[in-house]
């Protein structure tokens, strides 16, 4: 049997497809694939930012960074805040969404605060925390003192400055989980619930093996969106601690920023960027593997 | 319903959209540094200034050191009324950094200014990447009497032959301390004259229930005030470009720093702010700049006194920062001779008086020091005079530092991980050396 000649796509179409697309993808070439394919470009540069000459260096950038006894700090210190700050915020946000699905007086209220941290400004909610961080004049340390407990020394410690930061970005960023995983959960069906219930399951049954399957395509693209957020998260580190003390809070992305602005060192700063970039790819191209076989919609 | 035209899209259609993306993409991203040209410093021009006529308008960024904003302005509105050229002011950033980040971002861009910012860590970028003017011929044309600057604050911008930016909002580290607790203590009413006299003292200090010392933190503070201690052991981060933090007297003022932190405990870093911790009294004395003199004299609620950063076994040494005012080499003879004029006539001894008398920066011109302005400002604030007097014993700072990308940062971290973590001086040296060494090969060593 001879094959059908697939139809071609009409002209009009086409049209159609680029007076919707065509701003979009200008957009997109202008903001996203410029700057991506200029960074590639820079990385493999000797390029100090002011000036307007560079020498093409190859991949020493590259090699640079991995050889460079600072890397393991920084990449720890990017996978520690990863983990807890998107695990964290998972496990936190779905917990809060638990809450507020329940039919209770003032969930409406308890909704608009958990939600209110996630739309204020990084920057807002950093100099804020700063004032209940401090260890001589702030709040936290005022109550640690009345229980007869010195205050850790979140300012000067690595060990302390990074938890600080950790509990500051879940605080502003838990409100977005838990609207997202709220929406979720008014969405599965209550009859499967009850069908559940009538044949004896127990509430963390129920849980277990209703509602967390159903959840899957949420849980899948928090986990995306959330990984990718703190990946990039710098305005809550640039106004709390600019990667201090003693580069204890330095991410890659606070890194990048450092390298390239306050050092000025463009091209080994755009190596760092290809090389997270390379890493978020990656990460996303599992995730995406993973949803394929596991998560049912 | 129609599918999107997506889904009918085969591998050569797909292809094709990928080329058009991919190539649209390649095209704009034409641009940047040129590469494989020589780079380094501006030269000067030779431009026949006799025959250039100042621009009518300029832009000036600034982050305004000691919140002189309304003074900045003030002194805008003088010049216009004077010479009819207008200055457009631009708050360019909250401090020197984001200053110095924009202006080096804005390299090639339509938005350079005409006269910049340019503090003790970062002109020196700014020339190795010819982004400024060596001021000499510009100086010499407007007839700017530059004898007449602060030797050391002016020399500050010196290299090769050149001076790449003159005198603005310049400090020194000064030494402050709490009378009340020094009545209280039994001590006399000065500053110790030198780190040994200190360690006497700080027993008595510590025992009115006070820590004796708040030592600040953070980068462009930390490695700034540790030149007290590091030259007056008869050390220096570098000697020109060769690190000398592993000579004898480097490691000694190391050795000294985690004394009084960690032995006798008569000095704490501070958590955030060492000026803020002694405003309130939880310190008996600390360094700040001259810059926080005027607020820390009104924000106080006992008697500030201050006096020299105390001696070392070597002698006297301190060392001088803030801000100068540099000239883009990249803007038409037109627009840097208005910004030159512009300069000139900031720095003139009339208006450095009148801005280091309203901020509590050091008047940059000798000429100012002893005029009627200034001996206002000593009358109503004694403390003052000790800033200005102690200008004498300031020395131009180790290139390591100031002129190396990272330098100061790779110097904070050593002292930030010897005065809080306890580190081995050796080892925490031996590392910003390797770094700093580095970075010179790397991004300076090229441009010279």
């Amino acid at each position: 049997m001879v094959p059908q000649r697939k139809r071609r796509t009409p002209w009009k179409s086409w049209l159609l497809f680029l007076a919707f697309a065509g701003p979009n993808v200008a957009l997109l070439i202008i903001f996203t694939y410029k700057p991506l394919i200029q960074s590639l470009q820079y990385s493999l540069l000797q390029w100090n930012i002011g000036s307007a000459t560079a020498r093409f260096i190859g991949l020493d950038n590259y090699t640079n960074w991995f050889s460079d006894p600072a890397t393991a700090n920084v990449v720890r210190v990017t996978v520690i805040f990863t983990v807890f700050t998107v695990g964290g915020g998972m496990v936190l946000g779905l917990s809060l969404a638990l809450l507020l699905n329940r039919k209770l007086r003032g969930t409406g209220l308890a909704r608009t605060v958990v939600v209110a941290p996630y739309v204020l400004s990084g920057v807002a909610v950093g100099l804020l925390w700063l004032f209940v961080f401090d260890p001589n004049f702030g709040i936290l340390g005022a109550v640690l003192k009345a229980v007869g407990l010195s205050s850790p020394d979140w300012y000067n410690d690595p060990q302390w400055a990074l938890p600080m930061l950790i509990v500051v970005y879940l605080w502003k960023n838990v409100g977005y989980v838990a609207l997202i995983y709220l929406a979720a959960l008014q969405a599965v069906p209550r009859d499967l619930i009850e069908a559940a219930t009538l044949d004896g399951a127990g509430a963390w049954a129920c849980f277990r093996n209703v509602v967390l399957p159903l959840l899957g395509p949420t849980t899948f693209f928090l986990s995306v969106t959330t990984l990718l957020s703190s990946l990039q998260s710098f305005d809550i580190i640039q106004a709390m601690t600019q990667g201090g003390p003693l580069e204890g809070t330095t991410t890659m992305m606070y890194q990048i920023y450092q390298e390239g602005f306050a050092t000025g060192r463009a091209g080994y700063s755009s190596a760092i960027a290809t090389v997270l970039f390379v890493v978020l790819l990656i990460i996303t191209a599992v995730q995406m593997l993973v949803v394929q076989k596991k998560v049912h919609y | 319903m129609n599918a999107s035209p997506f889904a009918n899209l085969n591998r050569r259609q797909l292809l094709q959209l990928a080329a058009l993306v991919g190539g649209s993409a390649a095209l704009a991203a034409c641009g940047g540094p040129a590469v494989g040209e020589a780079g380094g410093a501006a030269t000067d021009k030779a431009t026949d200034w006799t025959t250039v006529t100042p621009a009518k308008e300029i832009t000036w960024w600034s982050n305004h050191p000691g919140t002189s904003k309304d003074l900045e302005t003030e002194l805008i509105k003088r010049f216009t009324a004077e010479t009819g050229i207008k200055v457009n002011l631009v708050t360019a950033g909250a401090n020197y950094d984001e200053v110095a980040q924009k202006f080096q971002a804005s390299t090639g861009s339509s938005n350079v200014p005409d006269l910049v910012i340019a503090s003790d860590v970062w002109w020196f970028r700014y020339m190795i990447n010819g982004q400024i003017l060596p001021l000499e011929a510009l100086a010499a044309h407007l007839e700017m009497d530059t004898a007449d600057f602060n030797t050391t604050l002016y020399n500050d911008y010196e290299f090769g032959d050149s001076h790449w930016a003159v005198p603005y909002a310049r400090s020194t580290p000064l030494f402050y301390y709490n009378k009340s607790v020094w009545k209280k203590a039994g001590l006399p009413d000065r500053a110790p004259k030198t780190w040994a006299e200190f360690d006497e003292w700080a027993p008595k200090i510590a025992a009115t229930s006070i820590t004796p010392l708040g030592l600040g933190k953070g980068t462009s503070w930390s490695a700034w005030w540790f030149c007290n201690m590091l030259w007056g052991a008869g050390g220096a981060y570098s000697k020109d470009w060769t690190l000398t933090l592993d000579t004898p007297e480097a490691l000694e003022a190391a050795k000294y720093l985690q004394k009084i932190v960690y032995e006798d405990k008569s000095a704490a870093v501070t958590a955030k702010d060492q000026v803020a911790d002694f405003g309130a009294g939880l310190t008996g004395c600390t360094i700040a700049s001259t810059g926080s003199l005027t607020g820390l004299l009104d924000a106080a609620k006992f008697d500030v006194g201050t006096g020299f950063l105390p001696e070392g076994a070597k002698g006297v040494a301190c060392p001088t920062g803030g801000t100068g005012l540099a000239i883009p080499a990249s803007k038409s003879p037109e627009q840097q001779l208005a910004a030159g004029m512009f300069l000139k006539f900031l720095t003139n001894a009339e208006n450095t008086a009148y801005f280091s008398s309203n901020t509590g920066y050091m008047p940059v011109r000798t000429s100012a020091v002893e005029g009627e302005a200034m001996k206002a400002v000593y009358a109503e604030k004694p403390q003052f005079r000790t800033a200005v007097d102690q200008l004498a014993t300031t020395r131009v700072q180790d290139w390591g530092r100031v002129f190396v990308p990272n330098g100061d940062k790779d110097l904070t971290t050593a002292i930030e991980k010897i005065m809080l973590q306890q580190a081995d001086p050796t080892e925490a040296f031996a590392t910003a050396a390797a770094s700093i060494t580095k970075s010179y090969e790397e991004n300076v060593l090229p441009y010279l």
